[in-house]
């Protein structure tokens, strides 16, 4: 749809902010239709409520409960004519009743049905489907469903497993099994635990991964019969289970199993005649092994990646299937080219705990260049407060291949400048140097078994000398003393100290 | 040497003096040639040592932060006065300090009250976790900075003790 006119909702409201809801009316902009969006008071000053055509202030008792005001989001849409609402991700965009409320407004959602949200929003229940479905989700066995075959189906699970209580949480009374002889041995002893710490003896056990890899699959689907994946993503670095950087493709792939996770991917989205961009997860074993983990309903925050090196825009996509166009297109026709990593920068300090900080942001300079793409909702003058989610932006790197990709990538971490709060590019850097990451040979507990990465190593004198020195000349009353004495008694005063 | 900068937690001391074509700048161990030259934007050009570099630099309150080949740091401004007007009080004890950045849960005390080491002063959150913050030592409290539902930052001086020396 080339012409504005020929859309079906000339206002998109996006129901979200910071750097995703930029995100999105860069492409609403893009496309001629107008773009209005939501915000709390603390966010006034953002870049968002500066770029839409329409702001609308909502309240709540706390910022993100605002965000999550579903009610006060659907009468803002009303007040500036939205024919579209987009929710971004976090917040309301997995949420069935926000999207049956929005759908019964006379407003399309940008996402799917409801009933999708519904069924891939419960874990057990989305194992199940998927699995019935004959795809592969991690082998298990359930004590309850038939007690007396419990050892026999778990032998049947393989090794390593892990033995857990049904009723426990928090790691207590579980067992890992490497050897199946002490198979018996072992369910009897996760009995006795789980009687003790939960006072119950049920079990039940799924084979357990070592050092997995994250890996997920991008589809996209029109909810009219077409569904295609967009190629994978590695998300395996992660700090207290959150990812942190995100590249594809995935070093741990060659083309015969990329064509199999995608394709698993695909299928499963297939089966539930899928409409909008979605994101199918499986933990990946390292003899490459894969099982579905679960599946996300909405644009992801790693969508980026994606779009570098294959040229789609997944926010146009889901409008226009929202819009209730086809894909128009198939497998064959999605190609892709190069490597892109996305970095999240986040207000924190790695060598903390990762915990966050704040502060204004008393000078911004993004990075530029060829291949380089800045995402983010903060400008200069602009605040990191405690209210959000301490990310603040996303640097996302095009490289011709992986090793051009890292070594750009080093360089826009070098010269991103944010100051007036401690963000943690600088502990990228040290991430992306390090020889593991270097091989891509990482796994999702890769930087808890690494913790010298978080750390600040000691600083060279040059570099404490270069800061004090442009600290002491920055300070006012330092320098107005200096200035005030002529440099002969200056010498003289430092002697007599 | 009446001037120091705080970095991390290590305190360095210096002076700053006019040289005939810029600064020098004194530390315990060593003086060095110095001069800063500032541009738009927070851009500035140093010359340390004979050696130039390009740094960003933005100053609030006593706060310098400086971008220096490739990293951030902050560096704090200590007053020569307040430096010893604090080597005279009390310890760090008597100041509560926040962790992390975060929001206050519930306070348990007010001023005047007397408190035991360990005893629970107040609940913070952070990071969706709950964080409780105990009396460092016995004493009565001074001041609570923070209300319930109140939001602090990094390092914010959630409540002070009296100082031993004003309790005699």
């Amino acid at each position: 749809m080339s012409d504005p006119r020929q859309w079906p909702f000339h206002t998109v409201l996006v129901a979200n902010r910071g750097e995703i809801a930029v995100r999105v009316l860069r492409t609403v902009r893009k496309l001629g239709l107008k773009g209005a969006v939501v915000y709390h008071a603390a966010d006034r000053g953002t870049l968002a409520v500066k770029m839409a055509d329409h702001a609308i202030e909502i309240t709540g008792p706390t910022p993100v409960a605002s965000y999550l005001d579903g009610a006060q989001i659907i009468a803002a849409a009303k007040s500036c004519g939205a024919g579209a609402i987009h929710p971004g991700y976090g917040f309301l965009s997995e949420n069935k009743g926000f999207c049956q409320a929005v759908e019964a407004a006379g407003i399309r959602f940008i996402g799917p049905t409801p009933e999708q949200i519904d069924l891939m929003g419960d874990k057990v229940r989305a194992r199940n489907y998927v699995q019935k479905a004959g795809f592969p989700v991690a082998p298990s066995a359930i004590e309850d469903d038939d007690p007396k075959t419990f050892v026999e189906r778990s032998r049947k699970v393989g090794a390593p497993l892990l033995i857990k209580p049904s009723a426990g949480g928090g790691g207590k009374g579980m067992r890992i099994v490497r050897d199946l002889s002490l198979l018996e041995q072992e369910i009897e002893r996760g009995r006795s635990e789980g009687q003790r710490y939960f006072g119950d003896g049920r079990l039940y056990c799924e084979r357990y991964i070592e050092n997995p890899r994250h890996i997920e699959v991008q589809v996209l689907g029109d909810g009219q019969g077409s569904v295609v994946h967009v190629f994978e993503r590695e998300c395996s670095v992660q700090r207290r289970f959150q990812k942190i950087v995100e590249e594809t493709p995935s070093p741990a792939l060659d083309d015969k199993k990329r064509k199999e996770i995608c394709e698993t991917a695909a299928g499963i989205a297939r089966a539930i005649g899928y409409r909008n961009a979605g994101t199918v997860e499986f933990i990946f074993g390292p003899s490459g092994e894969f099982y579905f983990l679960e599946m996300n309903t909405r644009l992801q925050v790693e969508h980026p990646v994606t779009e570098e090196i294959t040229g789609i825009d997944l926010v146009h996509e889901q409008l226009r299937v929202a819009a209730g166009e086809k894909l128009g297109y198939g497998q064959n026709d999605v190609k892709s080219q190069g490597h892109a990593i996305e970095f999240r920068i986040y207000a924190e300090d790695a060598a903390r705990g990762y915990t966050p900080t704040t502060g204004p942001v008393l000078v911004l300079h993004p990075p530029q260049g060829d291949g380089v793409r800045w995402d983010s909702g903060i400008v200069q003058g602009g605040e990191v407060t405690s209210a959000f989610d301490p990310m603040i932006a996303k640097l996302i790197i095009r490289g011709t291949d992986r090793k051009d990709a890292i070594a750009k990538a080093d360089q826009a971490l070098r010269e991103t400048v944010l100051l007036g709060c401690k963000t943690n590019t600088a502990f990228l850097r040290r991430l992306i140097h390090h020889p593991a990451f270097v091989a891509g040979d990482v796994h999702t507990g890769f930087l808890d078994a690494n913790p010298q990465i978080a750390a600040e190593p000691d600083m060279p004198a040059q570099t404490l000398h270069a800061l004090l020195g442009a600290a002491a000349l920055s300070t006012r009353p330092m320098r107005d003393v200096a200035d005030a004495v002529p440099d002969m008694h200056a010498a003289i005063g430092s002697w007599r100290n | 040497m009446h001037h120091a900068f705080k970095l991390g937690d290590a305190e360095h001391n210096l002076e700053l003096s006019r040289s005939a074509d810029g600064y020098r700048l004194h530390l315990a161990d060593r003086t060095l040639p110095i001069d800063l030259k500032t541009g738009a934007d927070g851009r500035a050009w140093l010359t340390l040592d004979g050696e130039h570099h390009e740094v960003v630099i933005a100053t609030r309150g006593d706060d310098v932060f400086v971008h220096f080949d490739g990293e951030a740091y902050q560096l704090r401004y200590e007053h020569p006065l307040k430096r010893l007007a604090a080597a005279g009080l009390g310890s760090a004890e008597d100041r509560v300090l926040a962790p992390m950045p975060g929001s206050i849960v519930s306070v348990s005390v007010k001023a005047g009250d007397a408190v035991t080491k360990g005893q629970i002063l107040l609940v913070m959150e952070s990071m969706k976790m709950e964080t409780t913050i105990a009396a460092p030592r016995d004493g009565v409290i001074e001041a609570v900075t923070y209300d319930k539902g109140q939001t602090f930052d990094r390092d914010a001086l959630l409540l002070s003790l009296v100082a031993i020396e004003k309790k005699k």
